[in-house]
């Protein structure tokens, strides 16, 4: 019955880093061929079908990278337990802990992944500027460190509220609109379009896709790594904040 | 039909495990080149049970218990051979035959863990479709019993350990199963709670006379409750007798831990068989409960002790010194 | 007998509802989760319609109808089956199979439907109001149509229920099988844009194969499109045989189950 462990266990990495955004690319990809059988003119946004799909394919696996639910789901898990004692001992913080674990899992990830949007924007010669991914890249993960502070956000109000595994969920969906994994941002009318477009969310998929696929210039990845940046502090405080109110509380309780 | 509860006639049961490749590649051959593993768990097994009969099942962990139990309870096909319980092929499943029986594993829950255990049973009740006036008063009767009333209107997950245990085993009485298995039924509870639950069993069985199958790591349970007693061993039964014979022969050993505050100047020898090399500070022996006095006396004439421990040896090594007197070691 | 599984099932239901008013904050969570999920699925399909006028066939009125029945069909199946199907694999690698197959109760009406999750009906009401809302923006909608819907919608329903089922009861196979439920949902994706976006091959493919479409792209098309009989009753037959291959499945699966579990 049990085919072997190993297997299941590459399977499962194969299946996060390759066959899911895989699959969430062709559903994008159909869905905008379908468009551009009813757009007049044959662009849409001033761009046309080849900068739609290579936006789509790239998208699909950018946000793959952006997104963290596995993790946050063990730091919550780990201060509900209470086993979070047994971080307090180690070498390492909780944040650096988890942090290290996140990075390392993405950098691997990013690595195999991204073989296949490279591999169909060079096969199909859809609009991608090769030289921009690196910057595009290093967008991502500067932004996977804000990602990964939010996570410790919400994990530490699992030291005040049990049952924040939702909160999780709803955040994550947020940010899927959010990030431009489901339509390129300036698409939306303004004056949401401003907006979206400066939160730095938009760093996660829009921002680096949009600069890599030429919807964009550098100048807004420069934007992009302010505004991530500013992200950073305001979650980085509220988080060092609630982390030591939230382990007052802890030990107060003796739990 | 015979007129047993459980007959058994060859029943065996062998698993099929495909072993584990080492690498990617053998991973992947292994996808459709596998390589079966086979493993028996119950050997061949002929067995009657006569209704009314309290049976307790023992064996070290892995011997083939719950695999016995299961096969009879119908969660699992055999391999080869046949049984009849109630009249019924248990794997078959049949509704009238799943009616007559209930299975008890002590480590699970049945009952709604969100839920009152009242409102548990109202809903087993619904499934054996039984009256549900009736079920109350069968409710009462049982917490009555159990000393428990006053927790059923508590929801499970707020009950302890033994009290949860307690609303498993009402719930499991509900439709007055003609056959029961209980798989550990008084596993990591305390002693009181063991006892209580012990003493409610026999009560029950005695008024009520269902034929029982009961496994259990406590010989406590198997004494005060069977009336006979299958001993199980590496997938067979080796012992089948009354459960006085099979105390009359086990000694009760103890583990004995000892640690002196110095090395062992010289090779000790302790009446009979037991050896302490020269050099050693702590030892851990081995004996019959009623050589325990002598040995320690004689230690300490040996060295000055800092440290005594006596210990129950496991049930397995009860098991294990039983069929080295019977001399069917395995 | 259909009695009997009548009266269990509202005994389950009204457990359920009990169990569920313990944590009546889970009756908000999950509308604001849930929420920000309709907001994507709306949001997308609005910022879309302002770049061309129909997507498939459907402009953006329609397509507004077409989500409010996906809303409406995914929440009743939620509401149903989800919570059941969704702990499956972990009630098989805890062992809790085994005490559900000793009732004497179908085990795969154990198995899907004893616990409701009586929390979504808020989802449900939410979904029915974008529905009847985006009904209303309809330009000449005979409302006479939603007839269709007293058959399309149960059989959304159990189409749905049926392709999440084979995902499901393979965990009783392989105990690792969370996978295959990933991949369960990036196929209900499919399901969940209208079909007409699909090249033929693969709207067919998608109504008989794999059929996602059929879950909420038909019902709706009995609202928007000239009624398709031939359609709607192929709806109907292919939710009674799956019902039916998803009790074969089941079988097949158990008889796996009770000859290789120790």
């Amino acid at each position: 019955m049990a085919i072997s462990a190993n297997v299941e266990y590459r399977l499962n990495y194969v299946i996060d880093a390759v066959v899911q955004p895989s699959m969430t690319a062709v559903i994008e990809l159909l869905l905008w061929l379908a468009l551009f059988q009813g757009a007049a003119g044959g662009t849409i946004g001033g761009f046309t079908l080849p900068y739609y799909l290579s936006y789509a394919l790239w998208g699909a696996f950018f946000a793959r990278i952006a997104s963290s639910w596995m993790y946050e789901f063990r730091m919550i898990e780990e201060i509900e337990s209470g086993s979070v004692n047994g971080l307090l001992v180690r070498p390492f913080s909780f944040y650096e802990y988890y942090f290290s674990q996140l990075m390392g899992y993405k950098f691997i990830t990013t690595f195999v992944s991204f073989l296949i949007p490279l591999g169909a924007t060079l096969l199909l010669d859809w609009p991608a500027q090769m030289d921009r991914l690196p910057l595009a890249t290093l967008l991502v993960f500067y932004y996977l460190i804000l990602v990964h502070s939010i996570s410790f956000l919400v994990s530490c109000c699992a030291f005040f509220w049990n049952r924040i595994h939702s909160f999780t969920v709803a955040k994550n969906l947020a940010f899927w609109i959010l990030t431009g994994e489901l339509v390129p941002l300036d698409l939306m009318p303004e004056p949401y379009r401003g907006w979206v477009i400066n939160l730095p969310f938009a760093s996660g998929v829009y921002v680096p896709v949009a600069y890599l696929t030429g919807r964009a210039e550098v100048s807004m990845v420069w934007n992009g790594f302010l505004s991530v940046t500013v992200g950073l502090i305001a979650v980085n405080a509220a988080g060092a904040l609630l982390w030591k109110k939230g382990l007052r509380s802890y030990v107060g309780t003796g739990a | 039909m015979s007129s047993d509860a459980i007959e058994t006639r060859g029943l065996s049961r062998v698993y099929k495990s495909y072993r584990k490749p080492e690498g990617v590649w053998n991973s992947l051959k292994g996808l459709w080149d596998r390589q079966t593993v086979e493993k028996t768990a119950l050997q061949p097994t002929t067995l009657r049970i006569a209704p009314g009969q309290i049976v307790g099942l023992v064996g070290a962990n892995g011997a083939g218990k719950t695999t016995l139990l299961k096969l009879l309870s119908g969660l699992i096909t055999p391999s080869h051979g046949d049984a009849l319980v109630l009249g019924h092929h248990p794997w078959k499943r049949e509704s009238a035959f799943l009616k007559r029986v209930s299975i008890l594993l002590g480590q699970k829950n049945q009952l709604w863990w969100d839920l009152a255990p009242l409102d548990s049973f109202a809903l087993l009740a619904r499934i054996y479709d039984l009256d549900l006036a009736a079920t109350r008063r069968r409710v009462q009767e049982l917490t009555k019993r159990l000393q428990c009333d006053h927790v059923v209107e508590t929801q499970l997950r707020r009950l302890s350990l033994g009290e949860r245990m307690k609303m498993e085993i009402i719930g499991a009485l509900l439709h007055s199963p003609d056959v029961l298995f209980l798989d550990e039924p008084t596993i990591g509870l305390d002693i009181v709670a063991q006892e209580s639950i012990r003493d409610f069993l026999a009560g029950y069985v005695r008024s009520r006379g269902p034929t029982v199958i009961l496994t259990s790591h406590y010989m406590d349970d198997i004494a005060q409750l069977a009336h006979s007693l299958l001993l199980i061993s590496k997938g067979a039964i080796v012992y089948e007798g009354t459960v006085q014979d099979f105390t009359r022969k086990t000694e009760s050993v103890q583990t004995l831990s000892v640690r002196f505050a110095e090395d062992l100047a010289a090779d000790v020898r302790l009446d009979g068989d037991l050896h302490l090399a020269k050099g050693g500070k702590e030892f851990h022996l081995k004996i019959p409960a009623d050589r325990l006095g002598p040995v320690i006396a004689e230690l300490s004439r040996h060295g000055s002790i800092q440290d005594l421990k006596t210990e129950e040896t496991d049930f397995e090594d009860v098991i294990k010194s039983f069929l080295a007197t019977e001399s069917r070691l395995l | 007998m259909i009695r009997k599984y009548l009266g269990l099932y509202a005994a389950f239901f009204r457990a359920s509802l009990i169990a569920d008013l313990e944590y009546r904050v889970n009756f908000i969570t999950r509308i604001v989760t849930d929420i920000f999920w309709y907001v994507a699925q709306i949001v997308t399909f609005e910022v879309l319609y302002r770049h061309t006028d129909v997507i498939g066939h459907w402009t953006l009125p329609q397509t507004r109808v077409f989500l409010g029945i996906l809303f409406v069909i995914d929440a009743i199946y939620m509401v149903l089956f989800h919570d059941n199907l969704e702990r499956f694999s972990d009630r098989v690698r805890k062992g809790e199979l085994d005490l559900l197959l000793a009732k004497p109760v179908n085990s795969q009406f154990m198995v899907s439907l004893q616990r409701a999750s009586t929390a979504i009906l808020g989802n449900f009401a939410l979904g029915l109001g974008w529905l009847i809302f985006s009904l209303s923006r309809l330009p000449d909608f005979s409302w006479e149509r939603l007839l269709w819907l007293l058959i399309l919608i149960p059989c959304g329903v159990t189409i749905l229920y049926c392709c999440r089922f084979f995902f499901t009861s393979v965990a009783v196979i392989f105990t690792r099988a969370e996978n295959l439920q990933f991949l369960w949902y990036q196929l209900y994706k499919f399901g969940m844009r209208p079909d007409s976006i699909y090249a033929p091959w693969l709207k067919f493919f998608l109504l008989t194969m794999l059929p996602v479409a059929m879950i909420a792209s038909v019902p709706a098309r009995a609202l928007l499109d000239p009624p398709e009989p031939w359609l709607f009753l192929w709806a109907a037959v292919l939710a009674v045989f799956l019902l039916w291959v998803s009790h074969r499945f089941w079988n097949w699966c158990l008889k796996q189950y009770s000859s290789a579990s120790s």
